[in-house]
């Protein structure tokens, strides 16, 4: 039987035809997903958007690092789509490892622009072709990408790429009015250098 | 109005080519030079914090790029690292206009995840103040959005009937902010007593109010030359930049996530989605004073359908027992305690549910690796692609009209940085 004339949904249908691309096809809580190549998503996105799925409602990613049993590679970026004529949902995964990119869908779907930056941003995953990859949402001075889950938490020390050290105590102590400069700023000092507030140890603690 | 003013509306989002071509149009063969300008991030007119760098010809916007993050709080890391039901507290956080939108699209999430049954007077309950929420961020939106365009009286106006349903809410919540009422499973607590009559005597009042905007700015002639033609977006444009909610109908995107995919029992409910095909400011604006009708439409529904009845999934593993079980039963002792030492645990999974908020589409990802904290949140809000829409309504207008566009979107910075 020719999916394409039976009452399928449109998801149903686009997740069977996308295995042409080495899609494998998967369902978990009532949701439609395809995990496929990296190289083959903007192929992929493009025959989704022809066959109706008009909107482009997210691109996202997973890191799975922390998660139990995992195997694979680290990342996993989704990129969710809408069609509003069938009212159905189709995701497309792309598992990425740390050092890989992924083709960028920007040049091709305006909407994937922010969507995609803030992935660079937050993940560190490299979208090629992209005509405009910059950081979105975190400070130009702010290294590392804070949603990976090796990124630590607040109440730890941090050092900023231009030297600036942050230590909790220092920054508790500034907002408490105990000590000039709210944010733990140093005056430049890089950690464990003398600035005009003390010596900042290298374990973080102020001698 | 100069034609030549009207042809630059609407124009490609595609800003070089489309750049050149307008300079051309309007100097032919002189040599103008082009200035960059920077707006925000602490502007009166940007809705927040939102900054953009704009390159102007004269007064005509041929360039413009939104720069964001100025309230980002890393709410998804922090959110990871909180147990299922405390996330709550974190979600109404992010949209402050619409907050219970955001807790509703979070505990559909998590439900879904721990397969739970919400009573039917919870269900009603929610979709009760989610509508009063609509409705007084829409106000917000109105009286500000006028407001940026330099009508003062409207905002006194709007806040005036905004303030009565922040009452309600107040009373049912015992916030007028950041309300975290709902749970999953059901809700915090039932309803107060006095509810009805306030509920019930501002479904009598707001009417006789939409009426008033009406004639005083939504019918009034300066304001209507202000906006007519404004900013238009088409269709195809709302569709690659992702635009939804109130400002992609107005751009004739018929969806609405409430009819598309019903939760929480909307399918019981009677309304109609206004949808326009003009896709200027002013249909923006109308479409969400509509909207308003319709959301009262949908509190006179959800009030009437209300009957007594418990508010909560009675299942232990998720929702904590009642206060007067815990004198009696030790296994009531033993699950509150469970639960509010270390909270549940989802089976593994992944779970979308999209959901209709102030703005558009709002939905949050959850995935679970069967721990009692959510393995990654990602949520998917509304204004961040909605700002994405800025650009190509400005660009070819003149800057004045670029206020105009962002008081329109009405997106919420909070919404936007996350």
């Amino acid at each position: 039987m020719d999916p394409f004339v039976s009452g399928q949904r449109l998801a149903d249908r686009m997740a069977d035809a996308l295995a042409e691309l080495g899609g494998e096809r998967s369902e978990r809580f009532d949701q439609t997903y395809v995990t496929l190549a990296g190289e083959r998503i903007q192929e992929a996105v493009r025959r989704c958007r022809d066959a109706g799925f008009e909107q482009l409602s997210d691109v996202m990613a997973i890191d799975w690092l922390e998660y139990p049993g995992h195997q694979g590679p680290r990342f996993t970026v989704v990129y969710n789509l809408y069609s509003l004529s069938d009212a159905s949902r189709l995701m497309l995964r792309v598992n990425v490892d740390l050092d890989e990119s992924v083709p960028s869908i920007t040049p091709q779907w305006p909407a994937a622009g922010f969507f995609e930056r803030e992935v660079y941003d937050l993940f560190g995953i490299e979208f090629r072709g992209h005509p405009d990859l910059r950081k979105l949402v975190t400070p130009d001075d702010l290294e590392g990408h804070p949603l990976r889950k090796d990124f630590p938490l607040g109440e730890t020390p941090t050092l900023f790429g231009d030297g600036r050290f942050l230590d909790p105590a220092t920054f508790r102590a500034g907002l408490m009015g105990r000590d000039p400069g709210r944010t733990g700023w140093t005056g430049g000092a890089r950690k464990g250098v003398r600035s005009e507030q003390g010596r900042v140890d290298d374990d973080g603690s102020e001698a | 109005m100069s034609p030549q003013r009207k042809n630059g509306r609407g124009a490609q989002h595609d800003a070089g080519p489309r750049a050149a071509v307008l300079h051309e149009e309007r100097h032919g063969a002189f040599e103008t030079k082009l200035m960059r300008i920077n707006v925000g991030p602490v502007h009166p007119a940007t809705h927040g914090v939102l900054r953009l760098v704009i390159d102007l010809d004269g007064e005509q916007i041929v360039n413009l790029s939104p720069r964001i993050g100025y309230l980002h709080t890393g709410f998804e890391k922090t959110m990871e690292n909180r147990t299922w039901q405390q996330v709550v507290t974190y979600t109404n956080r992010m949209d402050y206009a619409h907050s219970l939108g955001h807790d509703l699209a979070y505990v559909l999430a998590a439900e879904k995840l721990v397969d739970a049954r919400v009573p039917e007077r919870a269900q009603r309950i929610r979709v009760l103040l989610t509508e009063l929420n609509r409705i007084a961020s829409h106000l917000i939106g109105l009286g500000t959005g006028l407001l940026d365009m330099g009508a003062l009286t409207p905002f006194f106006y709007t806040m005036r009937e905004r303030e009565r349903v922040l009452d309600i809410l107040e009373l049912v919540t015992g916030v007028r902010m950041n309300y975290g009422y709902f749970r999953v499973g059901g809700l915090y607590q039932d309803l107060p007593e006095g509810f009805e009559e306030l509920v019930k005597s501002f479904i009598d009042d707001f009417p006789a109010a939409l009426d008033q905007y009406m004639k005083l700015f939504l019918k009034n002639d300066i304001w209507v030359n202000r906006t007519k033609g404004v900013g238009v977006i088409s269709r195809q444009t709302a569709l690659d930049v992702g635009l939804t909610g109130p400002s992609a109908r107005a751009s004739g995107v018929n969806l609405d996530f409430r009819k598309a995919a019903p939760y929480s029992g909307y399918e019981d409910y009677d309304f109609d989605v206004p949808v326009s095909e003009e896709g200027d400011a002013y249909q923006r604006f109308v479409v969400r004073a509509t909207e308003m009708e319709q959301s009262l439409r949908i509190v006179q529904q959800a009030l009437y359908k209300l009957e007594p009845g418990p508010i909560k999934d009675p299942d232990r593993r998720i929702s904590l027992p009642p206060r007067e079980e815990l004198e009696t039963s030790m296994e009531a002792v033993i699950f509150h305690f469970k639960l509010v030492t270390e909270g549940f645990h989802p089976p593994k999974g992944e779970v979308y549910v999209p959901t209709e908020s102030a703005r558009g589409e709002l939905g949050y990802y959850l995935v679970s690796d069967g721990g009692s904290m959510p393995y990654r949140v990602k949520v998917r809000t509304p204004s961040l692609a909605n700002v994405q829409a800025i650009a190509p309504a400005s660009i070819g207008g003149p800057f004045a009209d670029m206020i105009v566009n962002i008081a329109t979107m009405d997106p919420v910075m909070g919404d936007v940085d996350k």
